[in-house]
């Protein structure tokens, strides 16, 4: 027995295949032939699209109606844009339609983009791994865009802001019109015959999309796809990814963004180098630190050593004398005075080696300080050296006679040793 | 360009000349060296910095003798 108690209302039906329609609430492009065409006083227009195999009611409301451009036209194949809802009254597939465009505006261009496109997937041209790295310091950028437009202004001025060393080559081509497609071709290998450009800007500032079909064109893209060096894509229009997007190494959607991915910040450079000074300057620092440290602690220890192995000495001595007679104390006594009279001398002429070793490294540490940008040589230092351009540390390195430079806070000196005291 | 080092160049010995510093192997008179390299370039990018200005040419063809490559100015 069914269970009619679980039955549906017609209304549910209804409610629930509208539910599940317009669930997806995107509108959807759908190409048919018009028929059936009808326009109320009320404004509202009703019409069928039909192809071969089947046909499907559209409504189309007044407010759509009068932004249309061309009068809907009996037997014209058309585009048109809309979503697909149930009037519930008859719980009937209505397809609401916003807009209609004669397929002969749109169809050709984008039959041809669609089989550009389809060409160059099929010759790998759109592959992600063909996309090569933007060099991260470019220094000569080739800009492939119209002298007269707005897109080379964008890049000077971004350019100029951001990472003003750069130099530019603009090669003019028209973006737009019957011309376009060959002479950007020719714009692409003339890049060819320019040295060491770093990478290239191809573009436009914004148009509409049937200004964009030179960049739709197989031969641009195929060029683009040929071209030796990075290329960076900037067609400025949101909304339409053009081919030679897809192409290039890079897709900026508008000019002054291409120049951005193409040059780095000149504040993020300066904050590198601010970074890469102070480590530098740092790390020397600290490295001579470390020396000194450790030329004081050797002369401590080998101090230390010495007076331990002079006790030690001693205190044998002692404990020899303590065992042998009285009589013997006597010789005894002559080489603890021996030993007495060596550590005096020992110790002090030891000190003085370490302290011209010490000395030797301060001197080393002075000449570092006097190359320091922080340390400036306008202080009153000087770095002197030999034709060589080895330092001169010592007086003993300064012969009578010979020349040396010294070098001060602005340039260097030439200078010859008058005489020299060690 | 491969001929003069370009600030890019410059910016990546100068990190390498760092971390050679800082590596305790290092002697002190190649650490001297090291130094007095760093310096230079240090000065070298800040002075690239500084006299930096955008230069813009437009890249000429000449139709009339098979093509000569021209550059010029970009009037502005």
């Amino acid at each position: 027995m069914p269970d009619f108690d679980a039955a549906w209302t017609v209304s549910h039906l209804a409610q629930t295949l509208k539910r599940r329609v317009e669930a997806d609430g995107a509108p959807i492009w759908v190409r048919g032939e018009l028929t059936g065409v009808k326009r109320y006083a009320s404004g509202h227009c009703y019409f069928s699209l039909r192809d071969d195999m089947a046909r499907v009611d559209c409504t189309m409301w007044r407010s759509s109606v009068a932004r249309l451009r061309s009068p809907l036209e009996e037997g014209s194949v058309v585009y048109a844009l809309g979503h697909a809802s149930v009037w519930e009254e008859r719980t009937a597939l209505r397809f609401n339609v916003s807009q209609v465009l004669p397929a002969s505006a749109v169809g050709p261009a984008a039959q041809e983009a669609e089989r550009v496109k389809q060409l160059l997937l099929r010759d790998g041209l759109l592959d992600p791994g063909r996309k090569r790295p933007v060099p991260e310091h470019a220094t000569r950028i080739a800009v492939i865009t119209s002298v007269a437009g707005a897109a080379v202004r964008d890049i000077i001025t971004v350019a100029a802001r951001r990472w003003p060393g750069v130099e530019l080559f603009v090669i003019n081509s028209s973006v737009q019109g019957a011309t376009a497609a060959a002479e950007l071709v020719a714009a692409l290998d003339l890049l060819c015959h320019l040295e060491a450009i770093d990478c290239c800007i191809i573009g436009r500032g914004g148009g509409s999309k049937e200004d964009l079909v030179a960049f739709n064109d197989e031969s641009v893209c195929r060029a683009i796809a040929a071209c030796a060096i990075p290329v960076i894509s900037a067609v400025g229009h949101e909304v339409d990814v053009t081919l030679a997007d897809l192409v290039a190494d890079l897709r900026a959607a508008t000019p002054s963004q291409a120049a951005e991915f193409a040059l780095p910040d000149r504040r993020d450079v300066e904050v590198r180098l601010d970074r890469a000074r102070r480590r530098l300057v740092g790390v020397t620092a600290a490295l001579l630190r470390a020396r000194s440290d450790r030329v004081e602690r050797t002369r401590d220890r080998m101090g230390s050593a010495l007076v331990e192995r002079v006790r030690r000495a001693e205190r044998r001595l002692l404990a020899a004398s303590g065992r042998l007679a009285p009589a013997l104390a006597r010789r005894v006594a002559g080489p603890r005075e021996h030993l007495a009279r060596i550590e005096s001398r020992l110790l002090p002429a030891m000190r003085r080696r370490l302290a011209a070793v010490d000395a030797q490294g301060r001197a080393l540490a002075a000449s570092l300080n006097a190359l320091s940008p922080l340390a400036v040589l306008g202080r009153g230092y000087a770095v002197a050296r030999d034709p060589d351009g080895r330092l001169l540390r010592r007086a003993a390195q300064f012969t009578p006679g010979s020349p040396f430079t010294l070098t001060v806070s602005d340039g260097t000196v030439a200078a010859r040793t008058e005489d020299s005291h060690g | 360009m491969a001929d003069t080092p370009t600030l890019g160049d410059d910016l990546k010995r100068l990190e390498d000349i760092v971390r050679r510093l800082e590596d305790e192997e290092t002697g002190l008179e190649s650490a001297l060296e090291l130094f007095e390299e760093g310096v230079t370039r240090l000065r070298s990018a800040q002075a690239r910095l500084a006299d930096a200005e955008t230069r813009v040419n437009q890249v000429l063809k000449d139709s009339s003798d098979g093509g000569t490559i021209r550059l010029v100015p970009l009037d502005e």
